[in-house]
């Protein structure tokens, strides 16, 4: 293609400023509404996603099924987990250990402060280790909890700020966890998740004392020998429990999941919210679209001498609408790098803003490059889509006509 | 006459029309989703505020408090004595606890996980009204019978629960024990509410062995504020309770205001999506503004024809800015009209999955309000235009060609 049809369609935009500009508004809003809504969309997904990405691939969690959203694991359950579970599927082929833990949720007193936590139990015995691994436990100040530590509490890292209790908790201060004392013996490094960050974590048999022992399992936590057996392990661990449990195929009152189908789950949640907003915002941009199908459609009759002038000196049809089809795609793709630009800015500045209103690490923007090109693509193809109509016309006009005009 | 002046004034015409109707359906497109999205936000309001009379102003809930859906945290609970001290509050005209667990039902072997609630049916009048439940099949629990199940609303509805809808008279298993089916109450309109299955204590209490209540409703004398008993009542049992001021294990609001939460997220978000839809209205104004730039520049001869004639300055204006607002109404009229369908196919789909509380509301407000605005943002973005058009002189705009 020749340069000079560039320089033609850029030449007509540049004599009709005002209504190119108005055009590119019209696109240009659209693209940076698009851009700033994904942009933020995908950084809060980001972020909220990486909040339950601690656990390793070589990791499954048994659940007996409660009701969806009703809390923690373990609550609004009708028929939970069996104690002695666990040591049925370790007898599972390819299981390396699978142990039980209990999350409950108590008042905990500090600074003379109450506050609801999650209390965690970290298992006694050698499977302390391997829990301690398999979450990647690691204390930023004092230490982990040992053999002994009747009294002695873990905190999640949230602890040592002035937040939760307005004032910091910090290694060998007491705390009242349910009315009973415990010294803090240390403070767990953060870990971006709440799950972690704001709970506490006792011995498992300490857990047993304070909240009565109940023979059952809140969650059962199972790490394979081999990372690459997940899959079968999973559906023979479910066969297991169908068995144990007398539910048929289907009616699973139970879940056993990795930790990347938890995400996934998660994932495709806050995608369709996403989806939907963005569809919403793209309503401006199907109207930006419309627009420059207006701008073309006047530009052509305007022309319609100068069509036929080009004509009658050896113009071709696909000449004329390769001409206006280029006018129109100029005009979309420009708007669609300011749109780009201002999205951009509208992004991080109401992600900067939202953290400093809200107070929370949540709110990301996260642009990726495949979003900058993807939006370029996007106005320049709306932009040659919305003149697809118009360049046809003007390309099929009579010359003898389009002089007489 | 030539013919093909006809076709060219034909010709003329139908693009001259396309221009128009590109405006109009860039205003239709951006009115259809304000008016599909307000119409849900306004049936939403509507429902919270019909629940809010419903209930009654006079009712109070005391929460245990704890992680999870109200209540079903076993480490947080309320008992009897507590509920007796609570009904001796100066200013409570009733009190009654209600037990909430999670229960496994069978039928026809197929099992389902859902809350099981335990009512005083000696209170019958007041518990129900209280939870908003309406009979809507067969009778309601008594107080002394045993193994007698009422249930929501979603059990009549094949499918939805179990493959087969439930009747009077069916018998299912409540965690293993057999109960027989008196009554169903009405919709209630969210999934998790139209699953629960309803007994009265004696049953609960076979069935779970339970003896602490997940939360509490209250009623308040006539005359007694609601909100001031919320705070004699969260005084006295926190005392009663011996816990210190901020450290109760269970707090109390009033209907009024646990509706009011749930009511005002949904109108935040109603509000947000709003205002990203206003955007496309932004775009449809200076669509607008362009086509009526055009239009003048088309037209330029045409007023200084008028303008030689006697027009005034006033007069073009006029003339263009009602040309505007005109297409940008007729934009708005066929935008609510189809905004209309959009929402109420939304509102069926929604009805279709459980949520029958979800229901657009189609005020006369709402419409002729649309409407008014998209004449409105017609005649201010075709203002500028006008004025250009108003501003010319007479003599060159006859000279224009």
């Amino acid at each position: 293609m020749n340069k000079d049809y560039f320089l033609f369609a850029l030449n007509s935009l540049k004599s009709r400023k005002l209504r190119s500009w108005l055009t590119m508004l019209g696109i240009f809003i659209g693209i940076a509404s698009v851009v700033a809504l994904i942009g933020l969309g995908e950084g809060l997904r980001t972020a909220i996603t990486s909040q339950f990405g601690f656990l390793g691939s070589d990791v499954l969690t048994v659940q007996a099924a409660g009701i969806a959203f009703a809390g923690p694991p373990g609550q609004a359950v009708s028929k939970p987990l069996d104690d002695d579970l666990a040591k049925k599927i370790e007898r599972v082929r390819g299981v390396d250990v699978a142990f039980n833990r209990q999350i409950e949720s108590a008042a905990m007193e500090f600074n003379d402060q109450q506050q609801i936590v999650i209390v965690g139990s970290v298992p006694v015995g050698e499977n302390r280790k391997i829990f301690e691994r398999m979450v990647n436990l690691q204390a930023a100040q004092g230490r982990l909890l040992t053999e002994n530590d009747d009294r002695r509490v873990l905190l999640g890292s949230d602890f040592a700020s002035d937040e939760q209790f307005g004032k910091r908790v910090v290694v060998g201060t007491r705390v009242l966890i349910k009315n009973e004392v415990f010294e803090v013996a240390g403070i767990l490094e953060e870990k971006g998740s709440f799950i972690f960050d704001q709970s506490a974590f006792l011995n498992e048999d300490v857990m047993d004392d304070i909240f009565g022992h109940t023979k059952t399992a809140d969650t059962i936590a199972v790490k394979a020998k081999n990372a690459d057996d997940i899959p079968r392990l999973k559906e023979d661990i479910e066969q297991l429990l169908r068995k144990e449990r007398d539910v048929k195929e289907g009616e699973e009152d139970f879940t056993v999941e990795s930790p990347q189908s938890i995400l996934e789950s998660l994932d495709s949640t806050l995608f369709a919210v996403q989806l939907f907003v963005s569809i919403i915002a793209a309503i401006s941009l199907f109207v930006g679209g419309i627009g420059i199908m207006n701008t073309m459609y006047t530009s052509v009759v305007e022309r319609t001498r100068q069509i036929g002038i080009m004509k009658s000196v050896g113009a071709k049809n696909s000449t004329i609408f390769t001409l206006f089809f280029l006018e129109s795609g100029l005009l979309g793709a420009a708007g669609g790098i300011i749109g780009i630009v201002l999205g951009l800015i509208m992004a991080y500045g109401l992600a900067a803003f939202g953290r400093l209103v809200l107070g929370t690490e949540l709110i990301q923007a996260q642009v990726s490059w495949t979003l900058i090109l993807g939006a370029l693509l996007f106005s320049f193809v709306l932009g040659t889509l919305s003149g697809l109509l118009p360049a046809v016309q003007a390309s099929r006009m009579q010359p003898v006509e389009a002089l007489r005009t | 006459m030539n013919p093909a002046i006809i076709i060219y004034s034909v010709q003329h015409v139908i693009h001259r029309k396309l221009r128009s109707w590109l405006t109009v359906l860039s205003v239709l497109v951006g009115i259809t989703a304000i008016f599909a999205l307000l119409s849900f936000g306004i049936g939403i309001q509507n429902y919270v505020v019909q629940l809010a009379e419903e209930a009654g102003a006079d009712k109070l809930f005391l929460t245990a408090k704890g992680i999870g859906a109200p209540g079903t945290d076993g480490n947080f609970f309320v008992v009897e004595n507590d509920v007796d001290f609570i009904s001796k509050i100066n200013g409570v005209k009733d009190a009654s606890g209600i037990y909430i667990k999670a229960g496994e039902i069978t039928f026809k072997k197929q099992k389902k996980q859902t809350f099981v609630l335990g009512l005083d049916m000696s209170k019958q009048r007041f518990v129900e009204n209280a939870l908003l439940v309406k009979l809507f099949k067969g009778r309601s629990l008594k107080e002394n019978e045993l193994d007698k199940v009422v249930l929501g609303y979603n059990y009549l509805v094949e499918n939805k629960i179990f493959s087969r809808a439930l009747d009077i008279g069916d018998k299912l298993s409540v965690n293993g024990r057999t109960v027989e089916v008196v009554g169903f109450y009405d919709e209630i309109g969210n999934p998790s509410d139209d699953a629960n299955v309803y007994v009265n204590y004696k049953t609960m209490e076979t069935i779970f062995s339970v003896n602490t209540f997940g939360y509490v409703i209250l009623q308040a004398h006539k005359g007694v504020p609601a909100d001031e008993l919320a705070e004699r009542v969260q005084d006295k049992l926190r005392k009663f309770k011996n816990q210190e001021k901020g450290k109760e294990d269970f707090f109390v609001q009033t209907f009024a205001d646990v509706l009011q939460t749930f009511g005002s997220v949904i109108i935040v978000i109603n509000g947000v999506l709003v205002l990203i839809a206003l955007v496309s209205i932004v775009v449809a104004s200076v669509n607008i503004m362009n086509t009526m730039y055009t239009a003048v520049l088309e037209r330029t001869r045409e007023i200084g024809v008028m303008k030689a004639i006697g027009a005034q300055n006033r007069d073009i204006l006029l003339v263009f800015v009602v040309e505007a607002g005109l297409l940008s109404t007729l934009g708005g009229i066929l935008g609510v009209v189809l905004g209309y369908g959009i929402a109420s196919a939304g509102g069926a789909f929604a009805a279709a999955s459980g949520f029958a509380s979800l229901q657009p509301a189609f005020p006369a407000v709402l419409v002729v309000g649309c409407i008014l605005f998209a004449f409105m943002l017609g005649a201010v973005s075709g203002y500028l235009p006008a004025r250009q058009a108003a501003r010319l002189n007479a003599t060159d705009a006859l000279r224009y060609e």
